[in-house]
C-alpha cells in the first residue's frame, strides 16, 4: 500500500490502478462485442486512455516525471491511430457499407 | 475534498466506459467517450499532472473526439444489428475479460511500490517540468514522434484521395 497525499488527504495509489484497470477492462468488452468498426476504434481510445491513468498514477506515486512523459507519448500515437483508422474507414465505406465487422474479414474490397 | 473529488470523476468515468459499451448509436458512444476523457482530466489533475490535463482536454476531447463526431457525420446514423456469426462470442469474451480484471485485482494486492524520490511538488508536472525532460533526456524519442506523424498525415492524405481509374486514361 503506497498512500499519496493529495491536498492534504491520503488518497492510495491502488484506487487509481484498479480504475485504470476498470477502463481498460471495458475498453476490452467493447472491442470484442461490439460489431461497428468505428465503436472498436472508441474502444480502443478508451484503452489507451486507462493506460495513460495508470503510467500517471504511478509518475505521481515515484514522483518521477517521466511516467508523464510517456503518457503524453502515447497520446501521439493514439492521435496518429485515429486519424489512420478513420481513413481506411472512409475509404472502406466509400466502396460499400459496412454494418458488421465481420463483413470486412476477407481483407478486400 | 480531493477524495470527495476522486470518486465522483471515477464513477462519472465508469458510467462514460459503460456507455461507450452499452449505447447502439455511435455518437452516443463518442459522447460517453468525451465524459471519460474529462473526468480523467480532473484525475490527472489529482496527480499534480497540470499538463497532461491540458494536453488531455485540447488534444483528446477536442482535436481527436471532434474528428470522430465528423466522421459520424460523414456516415451517417449506422445502427447496429446486433448479430453475429458466432453468437456465444459476445458472452465468452465478457467472461473472459472479466477473468482479466480478476487477474489484475490480483496483482494489484502485490505491488511493491518503491518509496518515492524526493522532488518539489510545487515544480512536479509544471510546463517547465515536462519541457526540461522532453528537450534534455527524450529529446531523441520527442523528435522521432514527429517522423509519426508526418507518416500518419502522409497515411492519411493517400487514403482519403480521389480515385482515378487507370482505364479511363487508357
Amino acid at each position: 500500500m503506497s498512500t499519496l497525499n493529495i491536498g492534504g488527504e491520503q488518497l492510495d495509489a491502488s484506487w487509481f490502478l484498479l480504475l485504470s484497470a476498470i477502463l481498460f477492462v471495458l475498453g476490452a468488452v467493447g472491442v470484442l462485442v461490439r460489431r461497428n468498426p468505428l465503436v472498436i476504434l472508441i474502444s480502443i481510445e478508451l484503452m489507451l486512455n486507462a493506460a495513460n491513468l495508470a503510467l500517471v498514477a504511478f509518475s505521481r506515486q515515484l514522483l518521477n516525471i517521466e511516467g508523464q512523459l510517456f503518457a503524453l507519448m502515447s497520446m501521439t500515437v493514439a492521435a496518429a491511430e485515429a486519424v489512420v483508422g478513420l481513413a481506411i474507414l472512409v475509404d472502406i465505406f466509400r466502396v460499400r457499407d459496412v454494418e458488421d465487422i465481420d463483413d470486412l474479414s476477407e481483407l478486400r474490397g | 475534498m480531493a477524495i470527495a473529488v476522486f470518486f465522483v470523476a471515477a464513477i462519472l468515468a465508469v458510467l462514460g466506459g459503460l456507455g461507450v459499451v452499452v449505447f447502439h448509436q455511435p455518437i452516443r458512444s463518442v459522447l460517453s467517450l468525451v465524459v471519460v476523457m474529462l473526468s480523467l482530466s480532473v484525475i490527472f489533475l489529482l496527480l499534480s499532472a497540470q499538463f497532461v490535463f491540458a494536453v488531455q482536454i485540447i488534444v483528446y476531447a477536442g482535436a481527436v473526439m471532434v474528428l470522430f463526431l465528423f466522421v459520424i457525420a460523414l456516415l451517417g446514423p449506422a445502427r447496429e444489428l446486433g448479430r453475429g456469426r458466432l453468437r456465444f462470442q459476445g458472452w465468452l469474451s465478457v467472461l473472459f475479460v472479466v477473468a482479466l480484471l480478476g487477474l489484475m485485482w490480483a496483482l494489484l494486492q502485490g505491488v511493491q511500490y518503491r518509496s518515492p524520490e524526493k522532488a518539489d511538488l510545487s515544480f512536479f508536472g509544471t510546463v517547465q517540468s515536462i519541457a526540461v525532460g522532453l528537450f534534455t533526456t527524450f529529446l531523441y524519442p520527442f523528435e522521432l514522434t514527429s517522423i509519426l506523424l508526418l507518416v500518419a498525415a502522409i497515411g492519411a492524405i493517400y487514403l482519403s484521395r480521389k480515385r482515378i481509374d487507370i482505364d479511363d486514361e487508357t
